[in-house]
């Protein structure tokens, strides 16, 4: 097997399997130290996959929302220094408290992003990653960056084209959604994830 | 001079030096449980930038390394509360804080009574009859020991009336035409005593009306005072505004009304702001029947 490191340190490729440095936390496959990391369960992954540098690096602060039960979170703190993990729902939010547990750079945050109350909580971050299936997306990402992002901090937004809009074509809603985006942030890039994720894309921007 | 109020307590600063502080103990359980008490405010992003440094200018931890363990601590307590609380019922959390309430307020007249025979101790009663303050160098009561009783007093009436703040915030979610009709604290001594808003939502009104009127009830809620023979309901400032001999009557008015709205609250929630007039224009005509010949 070849190891390899990706564009964004503390992300490798075992032969072509995207993979993370730490401990097993959620039942993927393992290799010394390596973990394994799914591109058809992580849309993070699925971006890096496609060879997309992200500008993740490891003294940074992430907030992250929409945290679910943690598979990201938990990839994700083997690449930064802290994460602040927001996630609504109780049921999956017990999951992620679980692995905080056990991983020492993972902060849980049961709130709703869409009303931070968070705020007396968390610190000024370095990097905004957001997946929730929220009709209001762009409008999440730019109450929560103009909280929390520093300036010259960056933002990775999942677009899920579906819990916009269903009727209207993918590219359309992506189209609608950076351009909200695009008046808090610089764009720099926007990325679909097919063929791992239909549907979605997702939106790379700084803070300026 | 901006007050910020930040995870690990408030801190006042000064064009950004810190000239007071109020930080919270390193008990990540004690932070924690004030975390869910306080309000939320904003920080602006000049302060959040430098959470780390003030927590360890201040002491409250030693490096930055403690810091983030500390804080990951008090939130994983507060996840997991916050969890807990999403799966528990409503209702029963209502049950409980008016058992806090109840247990406050017997602590608070049990101190207070002692209070009052240290009271007693520091005065001479001469024999005369007057009464007269013995000198500071004869009093029997150590002064600071003393301050620190009164302080407990008052520290137990503080969380008191943040437990009813509480009970005011759940109850408009759990019961609102309940508080529209009853106000929110009755409200809830309402679905207290009943055990939970479902077993108040199949009462009949007839029972609603003398729910509570037992003495042991009366004893936390009127202490003092000579305990009445009457229901909860009793509480409503719309019966103890009404003349005595009419009070029966609107009691039962009342609690029918009181089943309704229980039973609206706990089958749909639907505010139904109607009840409200309806009972108030009831009750106006049973104390002064002339209005109903005139309408
Ligand atoms: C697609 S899942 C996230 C999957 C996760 N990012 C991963 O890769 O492991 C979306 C999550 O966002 C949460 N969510 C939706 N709306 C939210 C809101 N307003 N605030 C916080 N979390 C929210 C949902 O409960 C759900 O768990």
């Amino acid at each position: 097997m070849k190891i390899k490191t990706h564009k964004v340190p503390g992300v490798f490729l075992l032969d072509s399997h995207l993979a993370t440095k730490g401990e097993a936390l959620y039942g993927e496959k393992v290799f010394g130290e390596y973990r394994l990391w799914n591109p058809q369960r992580s849309k993070l992954a699925a971006l890096l996959k496609k060879g997309e540098d992200v500008p993740l690096r490891p003294d940074q602060i992430v907030l992250y929302l929409g945290a679910a039960s943690g598979t990201t979170v938990s990839h994700l703190a083997n690449i930064v220094s802290l994460v602040y993990a927001v996630e609504f729902a109780p049921r999956v939010a017990r999951d992620l408290v679980r692995l905080s547990e056990r991983v020492k750079n993972v902060v849980p945050l049961v709130a709703d992003a869409r009303r931070p109350d968070y705020g007396h909580i968390v610190e000024l971050v370095d990097f905004l990653y957001q997946d929730i299936a929220q009709p209001k997306q762009a409008e999440i990402a730019i109450t929560n960056a103009e909280m929390f992002l520093r300036t010259g901090g960056y933002a990775c937004i999942m677009i899920k084209a579906r819990s916009i809009d269903v009727t209207a074509k993918p590219k359309a809603v992506y189209k609608g959604e950076v351009k909200k985006l695009g008046e808090l942030l610089d764009i720099m890039y926007v990325h679909e994830l097919e063929p791992f994720y239909k549907a979605h894309a997702a939106v790379v921007a700084r803070l300026a | 001079m901006t007050i910020i109020k930040t995870w690990f307590g408030e801190i006042e600063l000064h064009n950004g030096q810190i000239v007071r502080s109020n930080v919270l103990q390193t008990d990540a359980v004690a932070i924690a449980l004030q975390l869910q008490r306080e309000e939320f405010t904003d920080l602006d992003k000049r302060c959040r930038s430098r959470l780390r440094e003030m927590a360890i200018q201040l002491g409250l931890v030693t490096s930055e390394h403690d810091y983030i363990s500390l804080l990951r601590a008090v939130a994983i307590q507060r996840a997991k509360e916050q969890i807990i609380a999403a799966f528990s019922r409503p209702d029963a959390r209502i049950v409980q804080l008016i058992g806090g309430i109840d247990d406050i307020d017997e602590s608070i007249n049990l101190l207070s009574e002692r209070l009052l025979e240290w009271d007693v101790l520091e005065f001479n009663i001469s024999s005369s009859g007057d009464v007269t303050e013995t000198d500071a160098s004869q009093s029997t009561i150590y002064p600071t020991l003393k301050h620190e009783f009164v302080e407990s007093i008052e520290r137990l009436s503080e969380v008191r009336k943040k437990i009813a703040g509480t009970i005011e915030l759940e109850m408009r979610d759990v019961a609102p035409n309940l508080c529209s009709l009853a106000g929110e604290l009755l409200g809830a001594r309402l679905i207290a005593q009943a055990g939970s808003l479902e077993s108040l939502a199949r009462m009949p009104a007839s029972k609603i009306q003398v729910m509570g009127a037992t003495k042991a009830l009366f004893k936390h809620l009127q202490y003092g005072a000579k305990p009445p023979k009457h229901g909860i309901i009793y509480q409503h400032p719309l019966i103890r505004g009404s003349p005595l001999g009419k009070r029966g009557k609107i009691a039962r008015t009342m609690a029918a009304k009181l089943a309704i709205a229980a039973r609206i609250d706990f089958y749909s929630k639907k505010v139904h702001p109607e009840l409200l007039a309806q009972m108030e224009k009831r009750i106006r005509e049973i104390n002064n029947p002339a209005i109903r010949d005139k309408t």
